[in-house]
């Protein structure tokens, strides 16, 4: 069974092959969603000038239910919302990003291996946001409600949804697991 | 005679000292023990206050979780929308 562990300071995550397959491929689908390389691509992002000529003269609400979930207007008014959304959204979009592309890298090294294992020094505060995103965007999906543990658990094992939903609830115990080790 | 002064323009929001609120928004999906873990995070809450702000989102739909100028407001929506809460901010209109 996957967990995470604390060693000292520092967090481990023990995964399966198959484990980590399930979250390299959720984080690949989300970081194509995101719009991988659409931001901060071509230069130096930290440089004031580049950041003052990219900067956009609107940035639209994002269409998909996923982005506009992990993406929200800030303001209830449309337009103090869109406003907002020009200056904030390419960091939003960007720290969503680099977390995605993290978990991809250690899942990466792990999986190349062909076999299950420990990914060590793992930065908690990236994963639990990572795990949070990805929960989110398959929550939106699965139209997620407080009935749906129940529903799932009534589900034959031979409903196509039943498999999806279980990767959606191990993840929240993985989740779950991480807080507690910080705990 | 005297020199013009141009009008200064003037705050409506700074004269009135009229705050701004941080609103969470409770949903199905963000754990109990995340949403208290990210309000200790950001704002620095001891656990019983954290905690006890989670359950107004959780059974009220709603919480304020921080007051102040705008700008701070902004800044605190966008950390916890980087941490994946679903937050707005308004005028706080208990005033």
């Amino acid at each position: 069974m996957s967990s995470f562990e604390k060693v000292g300071d520092s967090f481990s995550l023990d995964l399966t092959l198959d484990e980590a397959q399930i979250l390299i491929n959720l984080t690949e689908q989300l970081l194509e969603l995101l719009g991988e390389g659409d931001f901060f691509h071509h230069y130096d992002n930290s440089d004031p000038l580049a950041q003052l000529l990219s900067m956009p003269a609107e940035i639209v609400t994002p269409e998909d239910p996923v982005l506009l979930r992990l993406l929200p207007n800030a303001y209830s008014d449309p337009e103090a919302a869109s406003d907002f959304r020009r200056y904030t959204e390419p960091q939003l979009r960007g720290s969503k990003q680099r977390n995605l592309r993290l978990m991809r890298e250690e899942l990466t090294i792990l999986v190349d291996e062909g076999h299950g294992g420990v990914i060590e020094n793992i930065d908690s505060g990236i994963w639990l946001k990572g795990l949070n995103d990805l929960r989110i965007a398959l929550s939106v999906r699965l139209e997620i409600n407080e009935e749906s543990f129940d529903k799932f658990e009534l589900m034959p094992d031979d409903e196509p949804a039943k498999s999806v939903h279980a990767v959606y609830f191990w993840l929240g115990w993985l989740q779950e697991n991480l807080l507690e080790s910080l705990a | 005679m005297v020199k013009t002064i141009t009008t200064p323009e003037l705050n409506i929001d700074q004269l009135l000292d009229k705050p701004w609120v941080t609103i969470v928004w409770d949903d199905p999906v963000n754990l109990m023990s995340y949403v208290t873990h990210v309000f200790i995070k950001l704002f620095g809450f001891s656990k019983e206050k954290a905690h006890e702000l989670m359950m107004q989102v959780h059974k009220q739909g709603r919480a304020v979780v921080s007051s102040g100028s705008r700008e701070e407001m902004e800044r605190d929506v966008q950390s916890l929308h980087e941490h994946g809460l679903w937050a707005t901010l308004q005028r706080d209109d208990k005033i």
